[in-house]
This record gives C-alpha cells, structure tokens and sequence, in this order.
C-alpha cells in the first residue's frame, strides 16, 4: 500500500479518504473541523460524564455536541492553551446566562476590566489574611459544625449536616455578610447556580434565581455603610472603601456567592468519599494526616468541581489541530483535562501518591481560581484532619448508597454516613 | 534584549531572551522552560513559577512585595533568601540579565 491515510499528529486520527483539501500546503491537512458528537445526551453526563469523556478525548480534543449546544473542549493541551491566551478566548460570552442570573462579573470579563474587579477583593483571600485571621475562624465554625453532625449521630448526611452549613457559614463570614445566615447563603447560592445553568429558559428557576439575586442587592445595600464604619476582614469591607461601581461589587459578589460554596463543599465530601473507598489511602492519611493536602489535590483531579466552564473564540483559529469559526461557543472541559491520559497515568484512578502534575481543576491564567487558598486552607487544613479525629471508623452507609452527580458542576448529593 | 538563563536541577542551562519589561515567569512558560508552571497567569497567586535567583544578580532586584513574600511561604520547594516569584521579577532598565536556578518541584 502506497496510500495510507495521513494521521493527525495531534490526535493520531485519520482524515476520512477523499476529505483533504488538495490545492493546500501539506500542513494544512492536519487541521480538520470539529466531529459531531450527536451522542452525548445531558442526562448522561448528569449521571456520570467520565466514559463519555474518554470516548471524546479518543476521537478529538474539541467536537461540537448539540445537546450542549457548544464545542466541548475535553483534552488536557487544549483546555491549557484556551486558559493561557484570553486574546483568542475570550470570558466575556455573548447571551451568557452566568449575567443574566448574577449580573456581570469578573469571571465573565477580559482583562484590563477584570483586572480591575479582581484587584478589589485585595488581601482577603490571600495566604497572609487566611493565616492570620480566617483559620482561627474556620475552626470555630468546624467545630460548631462538626458537633451537629455528632449530635445527630451515625447516620446523618455528610454533605447536608455538615459539609454545606460548615462551608456556607465560612462564606458568609468571608464576605462580611453579617445580616444573613448560612442558610441564606446555600439558598442564594443555589438559585442563582440554577440560574446559570437555566439552558432550558424555565421561568420558575429563573423567578428564584431573581428573587435571591434582589435579596443579596438589599444585604449588600446594609453592609457597605455598615462595613465602611467597622472594617473587618471581609470583602464587603474592603469594598466599601473602594471606588469600584455598585454594579461590579454585586455582580462580583453573587459569582463568589455561587462559586465560593458548593466548591469547597463538594471537595470535602467527594475527597471523604473517595478515601472510604479506598482502604489501604484511608489508612495511610489516618497515620499520617500531612498527607491530606495531598488527598485534596488529587480529590479535586480526579472530581473537579467546576467541571466546565465558557469561552467564546475573538476569531476564526485552529486549536490542536481543529477549526473554530469566530464567536464559536466553548465549554472548557477540565473535568475530562483532569483525566487525559497523555498527561496523568492511569487518570481514572484515585490515588493520592500518584505523580505530582499540574491539574486544571482551579483554572489557569488571568481568571486562576481566587479562593484556591481559602478551600485549601477551610477543607485541607482544618476539616480534614478534624473528621478523621472526631468520628472514629468513619464509613459508608453500607444500606443507603451514596450519590455522586453532575457534570458542569459534580459533587456528592447524598452521603449517609455511620461512625462508632 | 535582556536574558534569562534558567538552570535546571540536572546542571543544563538555557538562555532565553526577553523583551523589554518581561518578567521570568511569562519568559519561561513562552519557551517552554521546564519546572515553570505558571498557573495563575501571572498575579502572585499560585507560587508555580518558583525561581532562585543567582545570589550575584539579587542585589540589583527590588524586594518582594507583600503579597510574593506571603506567596513564597506556599512553595512546594523549600523557600530560601533566593526565592523569588518568576512572574514578579521583571527584566529591563539596568536589569539586562539574570540567572535564576529552577527547583526540582513545583506543584
């Protein structure tokens, strides 16, 4: 055979006989449009996206899938290049639901504008501030929460009796929200999450999600003159001294409402679910609990999250090989970057002494996770530790299954829990 | 155009060029140095981009900002007098080269 189909140096895929462009230079045969991925359906990746993420990531690094209604970008060097170059892939999406259920926030703007708002929340989420001041407060409220979770005895749900008030009441404090509770919190929180992700245009979600997103404008409208008399730590406060407009300070606040709950709550539980079933990492964080920090990078790897975020191409381009019309909308795929296997060995795998690798799960570039610090510290440093101490032989209920959902956001939706 | 010669753990060395105002980190992740991850594109927030800078070419850097200095206790390598963020050590003006030593980990 003196004919054998040329295969892409990016994907080791073959061009269907026929397709290549003649006329064009040798290169131009690698690129190829987007394939089709008509096969994935919503409730699928909703149950467990991980199969069809390995079967995508086999085929090519980006396909366009109708049921998502976008390009799903699923390779570890495609979703890299994407989040180092914010020239080509822009944050700022055209009919972005994100804006539309919590205005317009930093997580939705390009630079010199984010920049801007990002610079406003100051030192509150960084390392110094989280050392001096938010840890002590987060093992207060560990151990308030904790002690409910015991009180309510073996049994109880990991995620709803401990996990989400303990990383709800964190995120209030954070905030300076002093005129609400925790239990508001995981309302707004989830309302305007619903809202984000209302691709079915369904007017109750929408009315709950505009009814949590007034609730936050008037707790705010208190706060900042409150908090610009008695400065505390929060970024409410640092905000009330600042010359940035109301309509940021909102927007910024309602992302970090969504973004700064189910995200440290989600890891705890899921990095807890994964070490129960894996006995022999159980034992070995048990012995040796400086290996938590460990588990909780690997825990959010191996489950990021925030499995997808957007983008939105500024021009036609090629991305690792493939062709992308100008104004193409992306989903970034770090769920599935997470487990690419040209990057991390056997990546279906839970393991806290795999190699160390850079993941994805936090975002790269200009728009790298704010609070990576904060859920480190609230969830590796001070939960951890604490929920292996205080509840002795931890385990699953073996009568009541667990439940891990999700995709654009995974995490663990049901935890019955027993402990001696 | 300033220079930036990044020496690996294993002793091998390579000189990159830098435009005018161009901070390690960027200079390394365009040329794909390796042990420089860069993580956070640049805004003192990840500690990816660990360098030590040679002890010689130190003298003529500004000191650490508060926000590098509480950064630089994140490290995954052991931080000394000679750790610095690649992404806020910016070449240029007097500064015209440097040589900074990768550590062996990053993240």
């Amino acid at each position: 055979m003196s004919t054998a189909p040329a295969t892409c140096p990016f994907t080791g895929a073959q061009a269907t006989p026929g397709t290549a462009p003649v006329p064009h230079a040798s290169t131009e045969s690698a690129v190829r449009e987007a394939p089709v991925a008509d096969w994935v359906k919503i409730e699928d990746l909703y149950r467990d996206p991980f199969p069809i993420y390995q079967r995508l990531r086999a085929e090519a690094p980006v396909h366009w899938v109708p049921a998502v209604n976008r390009y799903m970008v699923t390779s570890y060097a495609a979703c890299h290049e994407i989040e180092q170059d914010e020239a080509r892939f822009s944050a700022n999406e055209r009919n972005s639901l994100m804006k539309r259920s919590m205005g317009h926030s930093m997580l939705r703007k390009d630079n010199p504008e984010h920049q801007v708002d990002r610079d406003s929340y100051g030192a509150t989420l960084r390392p110094g501030t989280i050392k001096k001041h938010w840890n002590g407060i987060f093992a207060q409220n560990n151990e308030k929460y904790l002690g409910q979770l015991l009180a309510k005895g073996p049994g109880a749900d990991f995620v709803w009796d401990y996990a989400a008030p303990y990383t709800a009441e964190n995120l209030r404090l954070i905030c300076g929200f002093h005129n609400a509770t925790q239990q508001d919190m995981q309302r707004w929180s989830q309302t305007m999450i619903d809202g984000t992700g209302n691709y079915a245009d369904d007017p109750e979600v929408w009315a709950k999600a505009e009814a949590s997103s007034a609730e936050v404008d008037a707790a705010i409208d208190q706060m900042l003159p409150y908090l610009a008399k008695n400065p505390d730590h929060s970024l409410l406060s640092n905000l009330a001294s600042m010359p940035i407009p109301l309509e940021a300070i909102r927007a910024n606040l309602k992302m970090t409402i969504g973004g700064g709950l189910n995200e440290p709550r989600d890891v705890l539980a899921t990095t807890v679910w994964a070490l129960l079933q894996n006995p022999g990492q159980l034992q070995a964080v048990r012995q040796d609990p400086a290996l938590l920090p460990k588990a909780f990078e690997e825990s959010v790897r191996w489950v990021a999250p925030i499995g997808m975020y957007p983008r939105e191409t500024t021009q036609e381009l090629v991305l690792e090989g493939v062709r992308l019309p100008a104004g193409a909308r992306l989903g970034v795929v770090l769920g599935a970057a997470n487990r690419d296997p040209l990057v991390f060995e056997d990546p279906e795998t839970f393991n806290i002494f795999r190699e160390k690798k850079p993941h994805l799960a936090f975002g790269g570039g200009v728009h790298f996770c704010a609070g990576t610090w904060i859920a480190r510290a609230q969830v590796a440093q001070v939960a951890l530790p604490e929920v292996f101490e205080k509840l002795p032989n931890l385990r699953l209920d073996p009568a009541t299954a667990s439940i891990d959902a999700g995709w654009v956001f995974r995490g663990m939706t049901k935890m019955p829990i027993l402990w001696d | 155009m300033p220079t930036i010669t990044f020496e690996q753990p294993n002793g091998t060395a390579t000189d990159v060029e830098v435009a005018e105002g161009g901070n390690i980190m960027r200079a390394a992740v365009a040329n794909n140095i390796a042990g420089i991850v860069g993580e956070c594109g640049g805004q003192a927030m990840c500690a990816t981009c660990h360098v030590y800078v040679n002890p010689e070419d130190a003298a003529g850097l500004p000191e650490p900002s508060e926000d590098e200095d509480e950064m630089l206790d994140c490290t995954t390598a052991e931080r000394t007098e000679h750790s610095r963020l690649g992404c806020q050590v910016s070449l240029g003006g007097a500064l015209q080269s440097i040589r900074v030593a990768v550590p062996s980990d990053q993240v």
